[in-house]
């Protein structure tokens, strides 16, 4: 796929100059540009299995709220989590996530074969008769993913809530304060490697991805492209 | 070779004789071995003298070896306090002791200490609190020749950080009861961490001597660490002190430049004991210490502590340390047994058939040094209790050993909400009241046989486990023969005729001292030591309490237990700030435009946690810019970011209802495609935010609200509405819009330009209308709201198309001369509109009525909050107006932001917003004041920058464009 | 560090949490007297033992009742707000 740059595409993540300065080379994916792998990343895929970050903010994701939300998201054939606090992979490996009794969020699957997020986008109509409604979490949310036998130990430096793997179970979801911003941590591993995804305000992205890579230094984490994700799958 | 006193090799646990690692202590070169600490390689050299005393400048040296006293508490080039008995040496490390003035052997200032009898508790208050004003003259010269170290504030920290930790089972304490204790607990299942403040596990293993046969210790040890490596359950955390219990078993766990915030599900405290010092004359002596000092000495640093030595003992340990003492070739001088008989115990035997000499029934009267180190020691006879006779033999020594009891490591289970008792019959402290999910195990708990403190920690870490439902074996049986008695001697107090006989050497308190803060009235154990200040020195009363406890007790004659102790808190041992702040996080929020305005030059400003454009130019170009900006406004079209006002929407079939509630206006009939000021206030009646309700739907609303407020409105509203049961949603979408306000005679011409799905004419889009649609190809929400007093347009678009947006309005806008403009420009605007903002022109006392408000109150709807309140304060008369002014004085200082409104001198008021108006040609602001001064056409004083009295002219508001032809153009 | 069980997201440290006040009940503002508007809006109970306070976990923004003794400061119970308001609550006029 040729490489592009972020300000050539209409949606462009919250830290794009951050990752331009960080040697990301960009691919274009639907209306935005992903940093795909880094100049002199090394070996990407290993540094993801110790312990890497990566920017997913240009994927696709959305969310709904409201009493009536879980029946209308079945009505569109979502598999909905049981519980809140649960999260839940779909057939096309899309993931949806179920914040409390009514309200969920559904994030693309990383090769983003998944239409879900823009089919549901597409189908959602303010309706007088149903209780479900829109919540912009593309745009309010940034997402970050950290990965690698590291990352535990890596987010207890900036995060209050147990995450260790025998306790906090692949699909599980915290909503919690991360570096003293509020975020959503949802466990979701990649194939056999251990990773959090992290959704957290859009506007604070600035402050948390550095933030981020100064609790990484330690476990010698690092910035990984959205390639070496796919490796990992 | 590392010094005269150093044991040859394999001696010393803790040092590798094979690398030998050279330090400076003041200023001269010693060498010592890799893992020695400061204190143990400054012994080896023969340098005992470490340190001079808190107010006297004694010298002083080694005590404890435990880290336990503030007589080795040296200066580093980097660090002050260092505790000369943990701090390993490394190459080059630069050393000096503290607290001297001159050189530490010849300090200038001891001859503070001869006048110690002048100098009681109390003094420095009682001699300089008068005349009013002497103290503050004197403290700064009295606490230069009383202090501790010296901070470097050049010094670079480092990098400190923190991390949350969580297991089943903690165990603090990693002697034997803990080390099993840990075992146990795993071997059921548990997932244990085990902490130690030492460089090894072991604890008293690494350096007591339980019995005739020492190698048994080590055997044990090595038992136990095997299990531990072996275990898979078990983390081990050496050189780390656990310095507080907190609420829920949440431990502070410090090691090297971490905190660690380690959460328990249960925890077991081996903490251990700490043994204590006598009281007799010159008891600081460099050359005084306690037997265990002694014998950690020689075990863990392969250091001779002397060469001909007396043991002051009360208790048999006394003669396991003389037995230790005379194997590695120290001659012992002399055992002085307080006690008046010794029972025939495998120790006393050992000792005696050893051949050394025992006094029975005798204490140290005094010892007796140069001014640097003991040299001898006078023994007398005990005459009775406290008290001995005043002449007696002397016997040369260079070393003495004290050992005459224990206090348990309490301050963890203290912490924990324990109680500390006294039993006058053992002389011995014990913890009771334990709470639940913590457990003592070992000598903490009372229990000092080796084989009795093994079978305590394996019960403890059973019962540990077993409180979290793992099942292991069967309950282990508490042990029977604790090994405790006689342990403590009762009374190891010998007052000096002279003093010098010091209960807290932190802060040289003595005998008479604490005795003299009794009579002084001070009766109570906690009000002696805030008058006396003994047990708050950097031990904090480890080797002070019991002593003081003791002597409070008898000169009130009451028993100890009566006494009682004083209170234990974090932190257990001193701890940096820079521990306590970890890395610094400073959550910062940026707008989608942020880099727009960085690149177009602007000063940013911090309002809340969001940085914003200020104005756009020079550092100190900001009323330059401002004018100029504000004029662009008025005559042009100027752009501003918006992305930092709040958003919410409320939506459902009440949303009318909730809305009618929630805000003070009426909306339940507001049309679709039209905007409402909102006013919110709580139920006191006062005003806490505003914005604009923006219907776009029958269930739709979308509610700006201010930057700093929009957190508590939607969680007000969530509260509210988990009462009402309203059928609504509440979405906080702030961070999902991002938006401008464009505003200016030409803003319509620009906006046409971008936007041509929405019908943009004064008809079509009247003032207050709000519009979907999308601009520059962005889906859009158009607000046409006047803040700035201007024909204007807020347009709020996703946040990923801010950057665009904003690119998109400023090229549309070119022809037309749009600039950007800062939110210190956009201040003064809606001031010159008379708008006020919510928290800057009013407080938490504001109602709406006293600041211009009470327009927007629907006065005829049943119920909002802070409704009835607002009808209950509009009955009285107002004591305060907030009213608009002018200074027609060009060359008055511009008032400023909380400058008072004056009625005769006394206030009335404060100025809440001021600026120069380039538009109205000068300041104006707004002021609170009282009612009857809040008229226009009235002067009122206020009283500006360096004291000056500025006259206000009050008038109408607005400032601007009083029939709002502008905004609705 | 306190930990509070929250019913949504489970137990979580208390710096999680924002205290909002005991749960009172309002009078209805349309006939209350003055001094019973003023006891409602001025006053608590503030009793020693079990209270029932309004807790809110700030990253979720959700409010639930806890039961708490103001001795022990132990958390007895916590529950969602909806076993306490069971019923859409309505205001009305004197004169309607």
């Amino acid at each position: 796929m040729a490489t592009t740059q972020p300000a050539q595409h209409p949606r462009r993540s919250m830290i794009y100059r951050i990752l331009r300065e960080a040697g990301a080379e960009f691919e274009a994916l639907a209306d935005a540009a992903v940093a795909m792998r880094y100049a002199d990343g090394g070996d990407e895929v290993a540094l993801a299995r110790r312990l890497g970050l990566a920017d997913l903010s240009p994927l696709a994701r959305t969310g709904f709220k409201g009493r009536d939300t879980p029946d209308w998201l079945v009505t569109q054939q979502v598999a909905i989590p049981d519980e809140p606090g649960q999260a839940r992979r779909q057939s096309d490996d899309a993931l949806v996530l179920r914040l409390s009794a009514d309200e969920h969020v559904i994030v693309s699957d990383l090769r983003t074969r998944s239409e879900l997020p823009a089919t549901l986008d597409a189908e959602w109509q303010l309706s007088a008769e149903r209780m479900c409604y829109h919540m912009p979490r593309a745009d309010s949310y940034c997402w970050f993913a950290i990965s690698g036998e590291c990352a535990t130990e890596m987010l207890a430096k900036v995060c209050g809530v147990d995450l260790r793997l025998d306790k906090f179970d692949d699909g599980r979801i915290a909503q919690t304060s991360l570096a003293r911003i509020n975020a959503v941590i949802v466990r979701n591993d990649l194939g056999t490697t251990p990773a959090f995804y992290v959704l957290a305000d859009s506007a604070s992205a600035d402050y948390l991805w550095p933030c981020l890579i100064d609790a990484m230094k330690e476990f010698e984490g690092g910035i990984v492209g959205l390639a070496a994700l796919r490796a990992l799958v | 070779m590392s010094g005269v006193n150093r044991l040859p090799a394999p001696a010393g646990l803790l040092v590798d004789h094979d690398q030998p690692i050279s330090f400076e202590f003041e200023g001269k070169r010693y060498k010592g071995l890799a893992g020695d600490c400061i204190a143990s390689a400054l012994a080896a050299n023969d340098q005992w003298l470490i340190s001079r005393s808190f107010k006297y400048h004694r010298p002083r040296g080694v005590l404890t070896m435990a880290g336990q006293d503030a007589n080795v508490l040296v200066q580093l080039p980097t660090d002050p306090n260092v505790l000369a008995d943990r701090y390993p040496i490394t190459e080059g490390l630069r050393v000096h002791g503290q607290h001297y003035t001159g050189s530490l052997e010849k300090d200038r200032d001891a001859w503070i200490g001869t006048f110690a009898k002048f100098l009681p508790i109390g003094f420095y208050y009682k001699a300089f609190y008068k005349p009013k004003g002497a103290w503050q003259k004197w403290a700064p010269l009295i606490r230069r020749k009383a202090g501790l170290g010296v901070v470097d504030p050049t010094v670079d920290p480092g990098y400190y950080d923190k991390q949350y930790k969580f297991y089943d089972v903690v165990v603090i304490g990693g002697g034997p009861a803990g080390m099993q204790a840990a075992v146990t607990a795993a071997q059921a299942g548990a997932e244990v961490l085990l902490v130690d403040e030492n460089p090894v596990l072991g604890g008293s293993l690494t350096y007591a001597r339980f019995d005739i046969d020492e190698p048994n210790s080590e055997v044990t040890r090595q038992r136990l660490l095997a299990a531990i490596k072996a275990s898979e359950h078990i983390e081990v955390m050496t050189d780390a002190t656990c310095n507080g219990w907190f609420t829920d078993n949440w431990l502070a766990v410090i090691r090297g430049k971490r905190l660690y915030k380690v959460r328990a599900r249960e925890v077991v405290l081996a903490a251990g004991v700490m043994e204590q010092p006598a009281t007799f004359g010159n008891n600081d002596l460099p050359g005084v210490v306690l037997g265990s000092a002694a014998q950690r000495l020689i075990r863990l640093y392969g250091i001779r502590p002397g060469r001909r030595a007396v043991i002051l003992t009360g208790n048999d340990d006394g003669y396991g340390v003389a037995l230790d003492l005379a194997a590695v070739g120290i001659d012992v001088a002399a055992i002085v047994d307080m006690r008046s008989q010794s029972r025939s115990t495998p120790l006393v035997d050992a000792v005696r058939e050893g051949g050394i000499k025992v006094i029975l029934g005798h204490t140290v009267y005094e010892a007796i040094g140069t001014d640097r180190h003991i040299k001898a020691v006078m023994v007398s006879r005990i005459i009775r209790r406290g008290q001995c006779e005043d002449t007696g033999d002397v016997i040369d020594c260079d070393l003495l050993c004290v050992s005459v009891g224990y206090i348990p490591t309490y301050q963890l289970a203290l912490h924990a909400g324990a109680k500390l008792h006294y039993d006058d019959e053992s002389a011995m402290f014990s913890i009771s009241d334990v709470p639940q999910h913590m457990r003592l195990a070992g000598s903490v708990n009372g229990i000092y046989d080796l084989d009795a403190v093994l079978a305590d920690g394996r019960r403890a870490g059973w019962l540990a486990a077993n409180a979290l439902g793992l099942k292991w074996e069967r309950e282990p049986l508490a042990p029977e023969n604790t090994g405790a008695s006689g342990r403590n001697f009762a009374w190891p107090i010998f007052p000096h005729p002279n003093g010098k006989d010091f209960v807290d050497y932190d802060e040289d308190l003595q005998v008479a001292d604490i005795i003299n803060a009794t009579r002084d009235g001070y009766e109570d154990v906690q009000l002696v030591k805030r008058y006396s200040t003994v047990g708050m020195g950097p031990s904090q009363g480890r080797n002070s309490a019991l002593t003081t406890a003791r002597l409070v007790a008898d000169a009130m004659g009451r028993t100890v237990a009566e006494t009682g102790v004083t209170t234990a808190r974090p932190p257990f041992a001193p701890e940096r700030i820079a521990h306590c702040a970890g890395r610094s996080f400073y959550p910062e929020r940026h707008s989608s435009m942020h880099h727009r305005h960085l690149e177009a030059g602007a000063q940013m400003l911090l309002a809340g946690v969001w940085l914003r454009p200020a104005y756009y130019g020079g550092k100190g170009e900001r009323d330059r810019c401002m004018s100029e900006e504000s004029l662009n406004v008025r005559n042009n079209v100027g752009l501003v970011d918006v992305s930092t006002l709040g958003g919410i929407e409320v939506r459902g079939p009440d949303a009318g209802e909730f809305m009618n509630r929630i805000y003070t206006f009426a909306y339940v009939k507001q049309q679709v495609g039209r905007g409402r000021y909102v006013v919110m206030t709580n139920e006191q009646g006062v005003v806490i935010d505003d914005g604009v309700a923006c219907r776009f739907h029958e269930h739709l609303y979308y509610v700006t609200a201010t930057t700093g407020g929009v957190d508590r409105v939607y969680q007000n509203m969530l509260r509210w509405n988990a009462q009402w049961r309203l059928n609504i949603d509440v979405g906080h979408v702030t961070n999902a819009w991002c938006g401008v306000n464009i505003a200016g005679p030409r803003s319509r011409d620009v906006l046409a330009k971008l936007c041509t799905d929405v019908d943009l004419s004064a008809q079509g889009f009247p003032y207050m209308g709000v519009r979907e649609g999308r601009v520059a190809g962005i889906p859009a929400r158009l607000l046409r709201v006047g803040f700035v007093g201007e024909l204007g347009y807020e347009v709020h678009v996703p946040q990923h198309g801010g950057e665009a947006l904003w690119d998109a309005m400023m090229e549309a806008g070119y022809a037309e001369g749009i600039k950007p403009f800062g939110i210190e420009t956009q201040r003064l605007l809606r001031l010159e509109k008379g708008h006020i903002i919510i928290g800057q022109d009013t407080d938490a006392m504001s109602h709406p009525g006293e600041v211009h408000l009470a327009w927007a109150i629907a006065r005829k709807k049943p119920f909002f909050v802070g409704g009835r309140s607002i009808q209950e304060i509009e009955r009285r008369p107002f004591s305060r107006k907030l009213a608009g002014f002018v200074v027609n004085d060009l060359a008055a200082p511009i008032p400023q932001e909380s400058h008072l409104v004056l009625r005769d001198n006394a206030m009335t008021g404060r100025v809440t917003s001021c600026y120069y108006s380039p538009t109205i040609g000068k300041p104006i602001g707004l002021a609170f004041m009282a009612p009857d001064q809040a008229v226009p056409g009235q002067t009122v004083s206020i009283r500006s920058t360096g004291g000056v009295l500025v006259r206000a002219e009050i008038v109408e508001l607005p400032f601007y464009d009083p029939e709002n032809k502008r905004q609705e153009m | 560090m306190k930990i509070v069980p929250c019913p949504l997201n489970g137990p979580r440290n208390i710096s999680e949490f924002a205290y909002g006040g005991e749960v009172e009940l309002m009078p209805d503002p349309n006939t209350s007297s003055s001094e019973e508007w003023a006891e409602y809006i001025f006053f608590s109970d503030n009793p020693a033992g079990v209270v029932r306070e309004w807790w809110c976990h700030s990253a979720t923004s959700y409010w639930f009742i806890a039961e708490r003794n103001t001795v022990t400061d132990e958390i007895v119970r916590t529950y969602p707000a909806s076993e306490l308001f069971k019923e859409r609550v309505e205001f009305k006029k004197e004169s309607e």
